[in-house]
Parts: C-alpha cells; structure tokens; sequence
C-alpha cells in the first residue's frame, strides 16, 4: 500500500475502531495492521500515544479465557477528535473522488 | 524462549523511561504475546508481527518526552524530546534538531541582549559618579532609557519562549505522526 496514503489516517481508524465500543489492545492492533499493512508492535506505541493526549482512557477488564486485559475507552475530547477527522476526511476524499471521476471517468 | 527474549530486548530498550511508565509499556506487549497464545498462535509469529523492538522503544520514548516536555515547560526537558525525535531517523535530525536549535540561539542572544541594557545602566551610572564622560544627570538618562528597553526586551523574550516552547511540542508532534508511518516500511 502506499506510504503517502497511510499518513495520518491511522489515528482515524484506530479512534473509529473504538467509537461503539472499546476494545482490547490487542484486538485493535491486530485489526489495524491487517487492514494497513503495518507491524502491529506500532499500533501500541500509537495506542498509547492517543491516551496520553487525552483520546483514550484504558481500564482493565476480566476475560474469560484468562487474566484481565487492557481496554481503551474513547473520552468525551476523544470523540470531538474523531468527529472532526471523519469530516476532514470526507471533505478530503469527496474532493479526490470528484478530481478522479473528472480525469479518469470519461 | 522467543518471547522472553524479546520482552528482554524491549525492556532494555526502554531503559531511559522511568520504572513506572516502563512497566506500564511492557504491559501491553506481554498482553499481546499471552493473547495471541490463548488463539493458538506461535511465539514466532507473535514477535514478528510485533516488529523491532528497538523501533517501539524509540517510539514511546517520543511520546514520554513530548509529555513530560508538555508537564513541566523546562528547557532541558523540552530539547530531550527533540533529541528523542531527531533519534527517529536522518530526516528528523535536519529538519527537527536543524531549526530547533536556530531557534534556541535566538533566544539565548535576545536574553543576553536585554541582560546587556542593565548592566550598560549600573555602568553609565558608574560613570556618572565617578568617572567624567558624562554628567549625573545624563547617566541617569542613560540608566533609565537602557533599564526600560531591557525590561521591554526581556518580557518580550519571555513571551517569545514561551510561544517557541508551545509551537515546538506541537510540531514534534505532527512530526512523529508522519514518521511513525513512513519508518515502517
């Protein structure tokens, strides 16, 4: 996949994986890695990088195949965030797309 | 064995954040080991989808600089963070450490600067008490015009760095967004 491409849009995915309901740390790296071909050891840095910003608040939970894991809940400033990403991002691709259909589409 | 080694190796790296924060990390990737058991999955495969952990630990040192720079506003912690980044690669070190200590040297000389006015007004008024340049009466001119622009000088410094502090922990941030991703691959 393309670098460029990847910039940035990771604190999106990980913020919108999060948005119903919270999840576990490795759940979330897993999913983002698969989706964006990145090394999942990177996700936690990133996890941990949202949290201390103040998007993320982590509490332990029991599970039951073993021992409790660490979730990351979305905070109130976190949403903010993630809801002004998601109209950035839509103004940004609607432009692209427009741009495409444009060139390529006729 | 695979996945004692490279917690080892993580912890190791991880030697300049303090015991606490350290062990908080960890956390996270012994988790990810003991998870990816319990679904049956190897040690092997585990650790390499981890990725190096030297890379990680570079990583979080990052974001526990830009913290800690952000939590007490000191100068010392403020360039430990930009050093932290420059550490991520080439790129950083030219365009993070390049303009932050441009930036420093600034500063500094407008700090000096206005250091400069008040010593020039305890030596015009020397002058005019003892020596014979200039009368009493124009030293304390002197004195009084060279504390005013060096008290001037001086808050406008103060609000400078503090702005200069504000806008760095800023960029370092955008900075790592944009790095993280491209290291990767």
């Amino acid at each position: 996949m393309n670098v460029q491409f990847k910039k940035g849009v990771l604190d999106l995915c990980v913020l919108a994986l999060t948005a119903w309901e919270d999840r576990y740390g490795y759940e979330l790296a897993v999913a983002i890695s698969s989706k964006f071909e990145v090394a999942v050891g990177s996700v936690y840095p990133l996890l941990n990088r949202l949290t201390l910003e103040g998007y993320f608040s982590t509490y332990l939970r029991e599970s039951p195949e073993g021992p409790p894991r660490k979730y990351y809940k979305l905070t109130p400033k976190g949403h903010t965030h993630l809801m002004e990403l998601v109209s950035e991002w839509n103004t940004f691709t609607h432009a692209v797309n427009e741009l495409i259909k444009d060139g390529v589409g006729k | 064995m695979i996945k004692e080694q490279y917690l080892q190796q993580l912890w190791k790296h991880l030697d300049k954040i303090p015991e606490p924060k350290r062990r908080e990390i960890m956390f996270d990737y012994e988790d990810h080991f003991r998870i990816a058991a319990e679904l049956g999955r190897s040690e092997e495969e585990a650790a390499r989808e981890l990725g190096d952990p030297q890379m990680i630990a570079r990583e979080m040192l990052l974001g526990y600089r830009v913290e800690e720079a952000e939590n007490s506003g000191g100068v010392v912690r403020l360039s430990k963070a930009v050093l932290a980044t420059a550490g991520l690669g080439f790129f950083n070190l030219v365009f993070v450490l390049g303009p932050y200590i441009a930036l420093l040297s600034v500063l500094l000389s407008l700090w000096v600067v206005s250091g400069a006015c008040g010593i020039l007004a305890i030596g015009a008024m020397y002058e005019g008490f003892f020596g014979d340049a200039v009368t009493r009466m124009q030293a304390s001119f002197i004195a009084i015009s060279a504390i005013g622009v060096g008290m001037l000088l001086g808050a406008g410094t103060h609000k400078l760095t503090r702005g200069v502090f504000k806008m760095t922990l800023k960029y370092l941030r955008f900075n790592t967004r944009v790095i993280m991703n491209k290291e990767r691959n």
